[in-house]
């Protein structure tokens, strides 16, 4: 295709989008480029979202907290565990007084039972995975063990520059 | 009497037939991660086979991955004292809350900014401030002389260091 | 996606291991998601501690619904789904109850997510600022223009995958990603 519809007068800005992003495979970029070079309209377009691009690149995620998976994990198993629980003692509520006290013997004793009985899931732990530590949460440790060391070393503030890291 | 006998008989039936029942909750509950984390992550990427850490490295630009490897490498570096009490520094930071952390940097990046000379007066300050009880800390910060001696940039730096991260071990 | 003889993608063929008991899958879409999943919610509610929480709600209700689980869509598409559906929630609830947006992630939280590490603290304020507006530029879109920027943007999903999760047609998410980005050019133009 050699000339090309003005993409702003088609109302098709997300060409304009999807260029400054560079999402578009090499024909179709060389084809638009040939546009923008007659089109001031688009060419300023393209700009701006180039630069909005570029401002957005640099807005990083803090990274993730070391301890998310513990926390989740935690949770999914007090969610089992509980489950477990409610099926078991939904058929004992509610109930008289009569009904309750050789029930309520019934519930110590199940729990005596459940831990007398072996559960092969509780009692073996899971072997950890092999972990690695990704690079950016290295390079933020390293930020914040040299900030603490500045602040906190008397005397190491004047000798060390910049850093000791 | 018998309802309880019988309940009680049930009972142990019962915690047999769930617990042999019971799905194998390790092979079903997601696999937990490494349980004990004690070491900070610098640590942790020294143990990493060299490998792992050169395929980490090689996926950044190299003046940052220049960067990152001279900067773990003068951390290695440090005698084990010196080590031992950055990290337990950390220690003690990495367990606040995230959002207390964040304050924390930005107070010590706002410290860094200031002049030289007025590092170890607010190093001081925060240390005095550290070794109070409550009470005269409280009046301390609330003093014409904390304002006097200190610019409102530096009070708010040396009040939320001094409130919010533990003081190191000695 | 639909039919039985589709090509699962690889997520889903994880998920429906899942759903027969393999937890060790489970573990394999958190290590590939988590942080995605998070960030997503960072940039979307802007708050470090809330968006973790509800990344932890998202895997959640993902590990709740294995026995459930259909791979009628893409799995990030579900992923997405829910987590988006949880953020806007948690958005609107948040604007009931204090009748304006906050912005506040601790102030120093953004000193940790400049891109450029440059050496010079002088340059890390002038990053600073300019993050700062293009945060405050992001939180002022309404709530469906700023997911679907974040979509589009961070995760690089395409429009027919963002009308999925925000639940609307094709043409209304070109919509909504036309009027965000003219609203971001125009409000930083001046960067």
């Amino acid at each position: 295709m050699i000339n090309m519809n003005c993409p702003m007068e088609m109302g098709n800005s997300e060409l304009l989008v999807a260029y400054a992003a560079g999402q578009l495979n090499l024909e179709a970029k060389m084809t638009l480029e040939r546009h923008l070079a007659g089109c001031p309209e688009c060419r300023s377009l393209a700009a701006e979202q180039a630069a909005l691009w570029k401002a957005l690149d640099a807005w990083e995620a803090p990274p993730v907290s070391p301890d998310f998976d513990r926390r989740l994990y935690r949770r999914i198993q007090e969610e089992v565990r509980h489950s477990w629980w409610e099926r078991v003692s939904r058929p004992f509520r509610p109930m008289p007084l009569r009904q309750a006290l050789p029930l309520t013997a019934t519930a110590c004793l199940l729990l005596m039972a459940s831990l007398l009985v072996k559960h092969p899931g509780n009692l073996h732990p899971v072997e950890p995975r092999a972990e690695t530590v990704r690079v950016e949460q290295v390079e933020r440790t390293l930020d914040d063990l040299e900030l603490l060391d500045q602040f906190s070393t008397p005397g190491q503030v004047e000798s060390t520059g910049s850093g000791t890291m | 009497m018998r309802s309880i006998i019988l309940s009680c008989g049930f009972a142990i039936a019962l915690g047999v037939a769930v617990s042999a029942a019971q799905p194998a909750v390790s092979s079903d509950r997601p696999e937990a991660p490494r349980q004990a984390r004690a070491q900070n992550p610098i640590d942790r990427w020294n143990q990493m086979s060299p490998d792992e850490r050169e395929r980490a490295l090689a996926k950044l630009p190299p003046q940052r991955a220049r960067m990152i490897r001279e900067r773990i490498r003068r951390y290695n570096q440090l005698p084990e004292r010196e080590k031992q009490a950055l990290r337990e520094r950390y220690r003690m930071f990495s367990q606040l809350p995230p959002d207390k952390q964040a304050i924390v940097r930005q107070r010590m990046l706002e410290a860094r900014q200031l002049p030289r000379s007025r590092w170890p007066v607010i190093r001081r300050e925060v240390d005095q401030l550290r070794a109070m009880p409550e009470a005269q800390r409280r009046a301390r910060l609330n003093s014409e002389e904390f304002r006097s001696r200190f610019s409102p940039q530096e009070q708010q730096i040396v009040r939320d260091i001094t409130e919010i991260l533990p003081a190191p071990p000695k | 996606m639909g039919s039985a003889a589709a090509i699962l993608d690889h997520d889903a063929e994880l998920m429906l291991r899942v759903k027969e008991g393999d937890g060790f899958s489970f573990g394999l879409l958190l290590e590939k998601h988590r942080a995605p999943v998070i960030h997503f919610l960072y940039r979307l509610v802007q708050e470090h501690g809330v968006a973790e929480e509800l990344a932890q709600e998202v895997f959640l209700r993902v590990y709740r619904s294995r026995s459930s689980y259909e791979p009628t869509a893409k799995f990030t598409t579900w992923l997405f789904r829910i987590a988006t559906h949880l953020a806007l929630n948690w958005l609107r609830d948040r604007k009931h109850e204090r009748g304006q947006e906050r912005l506040d992630d601790g102030p120093g939280a953004y000193s940790r997510q400049i891109s450029d590490r440059r050496p010079s603290v002088e340059q890390q304020l002038v990053y600073e600022v300019r993050l700062e507006e293009v945060r405050r530029a992001v939180a002022a879109l309404p709530e469906k223009q700023r997911a679907a920027v974040l979509m589009h943007k961070y995760e690089e999903m395409e429009y027919t995958q963002i009308a999925k999760v925000l639940g609307c047609s094709e043409s209304a998410v070109k919509s909504l990603l036309f009027r965000a980005y003219e609203t971001l050019r125009a409000r930083l133009a001046h960067l």
